[in-house]
């Protein structure tokens, strides 16, 4: 066996691994009540609150409503399920397994990107169905969908790395970051209308290339040309991956 | 080749050092026992032993490979049994056995093959698809050891297989691990139960303060302390012994009451025994059995730790 032959061998074990772990937290944290409250219902009363009274545009409310419910559904599977295995010490079987740990976090991100593209469509049905809003460009919808689920079921990840067996903990620290996110990435307030001091935040937070990449699925237009929209959220997994990677090592010294 | 070469292996977190210079080897198809009190190193040397904590200084080798270099390697030899029961208890046992095969990338074939088997050699084929949360003590127990050995490990790791068990889990156990040994599986076995060292293991190691203060067979390590010898006595009516009275017998440096019987400690075993009869007379007491005992690995754990858990509390005897 030549050495590449030998390293895709090894990348396939890895996938499969990380797909085992993911297929694991499915069968057990997706249908927990307080993924339901985190990943469901929370984005939609989130959303209701200052979006009901407004006059919206749907190609605006749309791409906000799912933009959101991604940020929320995508990042609340680690946060509870990681805490709980560390009570349990089944997160010791994980670290003690033949596998990098690069691939226990990308088994852990698995879960939350798939329990949140699931939810994404109802806000994007609802969105069709009940508002009449077509989708345009199912290429930017596609990506959008993707990317920003990926990414903040790797936000997820990466909060729950934090050594506690409390998942009320972490999702404390999670919500300071994900709440503030909300007002500074272009959901109720767009983007051109932002202050120029705001910009600086503005461009830090993975949701606003999200929602601008939804948005074009929608609107046709994007504050951002959509390949950097691309650029940035791989970007953001990126580092999401490789610092969780390092805080997983760190902690479990 | 060693199955595990332990070299120099220390280990410091912040102030404290966890481990100093821990040298051991572990030959194939050893049952190797690890023993030391709590916070004596044991788990902070199975961490590293098994690649999740990094060591400060030194090596360590599973089957020549090291386990920081080339960790994923080094794994896959390896079955791993922790001291909790950790099953997802939201899984069914056949599905617990399935997740742990995949991932120990075991194909498809073989890991129901082998889920099937072990479920079988450990009394669970029963309940293959219930949910383990109602699951006993012992049946976890039972489900973690198949686990481990869902990859047919060349190593396995025991982080105290059977404390607090019922009887039949315990047995399944034991068992289980004489059949690996025969099989020429290399199992190290962490355990406070010293007489389950005593009968398991070739060797043991005992580790005391970071340090491995003796390595040896069972049997060696009690001839090092050949003064630890003792009588057991049983007498009738024994509610007219006092211990306080048989610490008086001439040689006898100790006395243990053990349920309705007396050990007594000492260098001179014939030399106390006419004591003891002396006594018995005296008291209007019968003597209605009298053992001879040698040093118990327990008394050799006793005396290279400096503890004495059997008295009041924790005391130091040396």
């Amino acid at each position: 066996m030549t050495d590449l032959e030998d390293q895709c061998g090894q990348v396939c074990t890895e996938l499969h691994a990380a797909w085992a772990i993911a297929k694991k937290d499915i069968r057990i944290y997706y249908l927990k009540p307080n993924m339901i409250v985190s990943g469901m219902l929370f984005p939609l009363f989130m959303f209701l609150a200052f979006a009901v009274g407004r006059p919206a545009d749907p190609t605006v409310m749309i791409p906000g409503l799912i933009a959101i419910t991604i940020l929320f559904s995508a990042s609340s599977i680690e946060p509870v399920s990681i805490p709980i295995e560390r009570r349990m010490k089944t997160f010791d079987r994980l670290l003690s397994a033949p596998i990098s740990l690069h691939t226990v976090v990308l088994g852990e991100s698995m879960s939350g990107f798939l329990y949140s593209l699931g939810i994404a469509f109802v806000p994007l049905i609802a969105g069709i169905l009940l508002f009449q809003t077509p989708v345009i460009g199912i290429a930017p919808l596609v990506a959008g969908l993707l990317l920003t689920s990926f990414c903040f079921a790797t936000m997820g990840t990466l909060f729950a790395a934090y050594p506690t067996e409390s998942p009320g903990d972490i999702m404390s620290m999670l919500n300071l970051v994900r709440l503030p996110l909300i007002f500074v990435s272009g959901i109720f307030i767009p983007l051109d209308q932002i202050p120029q001091i705001g910009h600086f935040i503005t461009y830090l937070s993975p949701l606003t290339y999200g929602n601008d990449l939804i948005h074009a699925a929608f609107a046709g237009d994007t504050h951002f040309n959509p390949i950097v929209d691309i650029v940035m959220l791989l970007f953001f997994i990126l580092v999401f991956q490789l610092v969780a990677n390092r805080l997983y090592k760190k902690f479990n010294e | 080749m060693y199955a595990i070469e332990a070299l120099s292996l220390s280990k410091r977190f912040g102030n404290i050092q966890a481990l100093s210079g821990v040298d051991f080897t572990v030959n194939e198809g050893e049952t190797f026992g690890f023993l030391g009190p709590n916070g004596a190193g044991k788990t902070t040397t199975i961490r590293i032993l098994t690649g999740i904590s990094a060591p400060t200084e030194g090596t360590a080798r599973i089957f020549g490979r090291d386990i920081v270099r080339d960790t994923i390697a080094a794994r896959r030899q390896m079955g791993i049994v922790h001291e909790t029961s950790n099953i997802y208890t939201d899984l069914s046992a056949w599905q617990n056995l399935m997740f742990t095969a995949e991932l120990y990338n075991v194909s498809r074939k073989d890991r129901e093959k082998r889920g099937s088997d072990l479920l079988e050699l450990f009394g669970l084929s029963e309940r293959r698809d219930d949910k383990t949360n109602g699951f006993s003590k012992g049946m976890k127990r039972r489900l973690t050891l198949a686990m481990g050995l869902i990859n047919h490990p060349r190593l396995l790791f025991l982080d105290e297989p059977t404390s607090g068990l019922d009887v039949q889990s315990n047995l399944i156990i034991r068992d289980v691990i004489r059949e690996l040994n025969k099989t020429g599986v290399t199992v190290f076995l962490t355990t406070h139960n010293i007489e389950e060292a005593n009968l398991a293991c070739d060797r043991v190691a005992i580790i005391n303060r970071g340090h491995i203060a003796a390595i040896d067979s069972p049997e060696r390590l009690k001839h090092t302390i050949r003064s630890v010898q003792s009588i057991e006595v049983a007498f009738e009516p024994v509610s007219l012994v006092r211990v306080d009275d048989l610490e008086q017998i001439p040689r006898v440096s100790e006395v243990r009451k053990q349920g309705d019987k007396f050990r007594l400690i000492t260098e001179d075993p014939p030399g106390v025994l006419d004591g003891v009869m002396e006594y018995a007379k005296d008291h209007h007491i019968r003597v209605i059995s009298v053992n001879t005992l040698g040093p118990s690995l327990e008394d050799v754990f006793i005396r290279l730790t400096g503890l004495d858990i059997r008295t009041k509390g924790v005391k130091t005897v040396d």
